[in-house]
């Protein structure tokens, strides 16, 4: 089956950027990762919102990608949040333990509620 | 392994969820083998790089599996049924008899300075036709992720060892500083140069690469260092001789047990 290609967009609202994920993270999700984060550097967003209803595979590789830019939004001062993750990828942010370090919302609007975006 | 299945929309997606291991609280070490030093691993809370302490790194080992004609999938079949092969010497990899698959416990016995044996393990976090990744446990010297792959490169197909890590606490990242990422960094490089010549590789040549993904030290993390292994490795090690002595006595002792002696007292 072909790989879903990788590709991220950025959305601003008030403090809050929004990252809408869609295809397949893996090794090859790198660059349009790190370059979709250089967008929201761009902006000053003090807040990330990772959208994931459009991702339906994640591999470790992935996951992998997906640190390195939390790691990033870290050193740079900046809240990570995300939403639109399914049961099974629940779990994983469980495994990976992504989840002590993000919160995690069901959907957008309770996403940026929960954020406090345009406070 | 990755398999395909209807998208909501209609489509046809691949699967990732057998690959992963499925949540777990706690680390559990089924079968060890005789020889092996099962300490800091069962209990123990799975960690990733978020959980640790120090800078985190992301540090690529790649090999170019150069005049040789082999698919990536056949290397990573290879790399995990004979994964404890690959490593330098002195160290001990104790994989679990139905190899490595999501969900695995491995038990691991370092060699460290000083003749210690650091007794630590990993879980395997994830695996598939592609790649396998292993995640650390509490106390290990790093709370990250492993992941091996291979994959192909122009005609050339590369095997590659990514650690995503931190130091967990304040003594490993001193440790690090003080030539502890150069002694990692031939671990893996020799790793990759075995695994080359395996495939019939000549002159392998490793290259690494380093990445500084967070500079900055978690403190709120320092508190890790109740659970770190090089230091109960050591204490468990001084120890050794009085457990030995302990033994040697109790198996020169009359042939009752403490229950035998509690009959008597009875009488």
């Amino acid at each position: 089956m072909p790989e879903q290609r990788f590709d991220a967009q950025v959305r601003q609202e008030g403090s809050v950027a929004t990252m809408d994920l869609s295809g397949e993270i893996n090794r090859g999700a790198d660059d349009r990762m790190t370059s979709a984060y250089d967008d929201v550097a761009k902006t000053g967003a003090a807040t990330i919102l990772l959208n994931f209803t459009r991702v339906g595979y994640i591999n470790s590789t992935g996951i992998a990608v997906i640190v390195a830019m939390l790691g990033r939004a870290r050193n740079d001062g900046r809240q990570v949040s995300a939403y639109g993750l399914t049961d099974h990828y629940k779990h994983l942010f469980d495994i990976t333990r992504l989840s002590d370090f993000m919160n995690i919302y069901d959907d957008e609007s309770t996403a940026l509620a929960g954020v406090g975006a345009g406070a | 392994m990755s398999v395909d299945k209807e998208s909501p929309s209609g489509g046809s997606t691949r699967r990732d969820d057998e690959a992963w291991a499925k949540p777990t609280p706690a680390l559990e070490v089924t079968i060890l083998p005789e020889g092996a030093i099962n300490r800091n691993v069962a209990g123990r809370r799975v960690t990733g790089p978020i959980q640790g302490f120090g800078r985190m790194w992301q540090k690529t080992y790649r090999v170019r599996m150069s005049g040789v004609d082999i698919d990536p999938t056949e290397v990573i079949k290879t790399w995990k049924e004979h994964f404890p092969e690959f490593w330098p010497e002195g160290n001990r990899f104790y994989g679990p008899l139905t190899g490595i698959a999501p969900g695995e416990v491995a038990v691991l016995n370092l060699s460290m300075p000083g003749r210690l044996k650091l007794s630590t393990g990993v879980m395997v976090m994830y695996a598939d036709d592609e790649s396998f990744t292993f995640m650390t446990p509490e106390g290990h010297m790093f709370a990250g992720w492993i992941t091996f792959s291979a994959f192909k490169e122009g005609r050339s197909t590369v095997a590659q060892a990514q650690v995503l890590i931190r130091a967990s606490d304040p003594l490993y990242e001193l440790g690090l500083a003080l030539g502890g990422h150069e002694v990692e960094d031939r671990f893996w490089q020799t790793t990759l140069t075995t695994l080359a010549a395996r495939f019939g590789v000549e002159d392998p040549a490793p290259e690494t690469r380093y990445l500084l993904v967070d500079r900055k030290r978690q403190w709120r993390m320092a508190k890790n260092v109740w659970h770190n292994a090089g230091v109960r490795s050591g204490f468990y090690m001084m120890g050794m001789p009085a457990r030995w002595a302990s033994k040697r006595l109790k198996r020169k002792s009359p042939p009752y047990t403490s229950e035998g002696s509690s009959q008597n007292s009875d009488l």
